[in-house]
């Protein structure tokens, strides 16, 4: 399984030129990045702006200083390249409104004393790994992950699935650090609320 | 006093680093009172742990083909 902790075995390995290292790489994290470039550039050029993202990456990994993980060093390439592609088709960022417009997916669960009026459910996962390890689950979420409005997407993607830090995140994205708690607050929410239904019936 | 209903956004923030000691302290001496909201934040650390994972890995082919593009790029 993928995760931001990156091994120094692999690293040394990586910075040598193996080949096989850098497939092992791909492999890992092709689909995190294919989603962080998705709602920046759009669907069609995704693939496009990721390769690239690639090809310079493999040219710059033997200067790779591991200040950040992999992970997240590679997000950076990926949000370069796609803002250098919108600049060379003169396009904005793809991104929908920053603003934030209705309340969360978990308001109607309280009272209105503030209380839980229908609490989280207890999940039987136990860890990260064993969450995704039912299929249907991790369906449901990368569906709900589609769903998201681009601007949710982004922030979730560079924050929570890349490890960006959250300065940089607005910075890359160019959307102020208020509207940017919400918006994540909001995609935060709404994949605990997905899961959380998903552990009370088996369905999305 | 913190609600429960405050405590989504106060958990996001805990876990983000971004919580002051004040609000720190707010925050756990709720949970201390709340099974229901020690239940939420625990889900939600398990859930952001997740996240990285959620795209699961590319196939052969999805990397075949990146590695196809590297290899005529170099030549």
């Amino acid at each position: 399984m993928t995760s931001l902790h990156d091994n120094a075995s692999e690293l040394a390995q990586l910075r040598n030129g193996d080949e096989a290292a850098f497939a092992r790489l791909v492999r890992a994290h092709h689909r995190a990045l294919l989603a962080l470039a998705r709602p920046i550039v759009g669907e069609s050029e995704a693939a496009e702006v990721v390769q690239i993202a690639w090809i310079k990456a493999h040219a710059a990994l033997k200067d790779f200083e591991g200040r950040s993980a992999l992970r997240t060093w590679l997000s950076r390439i990926v949000i370069n390249e796609a803002r250098m592609m919108l600049r060379q088709r003169k396009r904005e960022v793809f991104l929908e409104d920053m603003q934030a417009e209705a309340p969360g997916p978990l308001v109607d669960r309280f009272r209105s004393d503030g209380h839980w009026s229908v609490p989280p459910v207890n999940w039987h996962a136990d860890s990260p790994d064993s969450l995704l390890t039912r299929e249907e689950l991790a369906d449901c979420l990368a569906a709900l992950l589609d769903s998201l409005p681009s601007n949710q997407r982004a922030l979730l993607e560079l924050r929570d699935s890349d490890g960006m830090p959250f300065d940089e995140v607005c910075n890359m994205l160019g959307v102020s650090a208020s509207n940017a708690r919400v918006l994540l607050h909001r995609a935060r929410s709404r994949l605990f609320a997905l899961v959380d239904h998903f552990e009370e019936t088996g369905e999305c | 006093m913190l609600k429960c209903r405050d405590v989504p956004a106060e958990a996001e923030a805990l876990l983000d680093g971004e919580l002051s000691l004040g609000r720190r302290v707010a925050l756990r001496f709720h949970l201390f009172m709340c099974g229901n909201c020690r239940r939420y934040l625990g889900q939600l650390r398990l859930l952001l742990g997740a996240v990285p994972q959620m795209h699961g890995q590319a196939s052969d082919e999805e990397v075949d083909q990146v590695l196809k593009r590297l290899h005529d790029h170099s030549h």
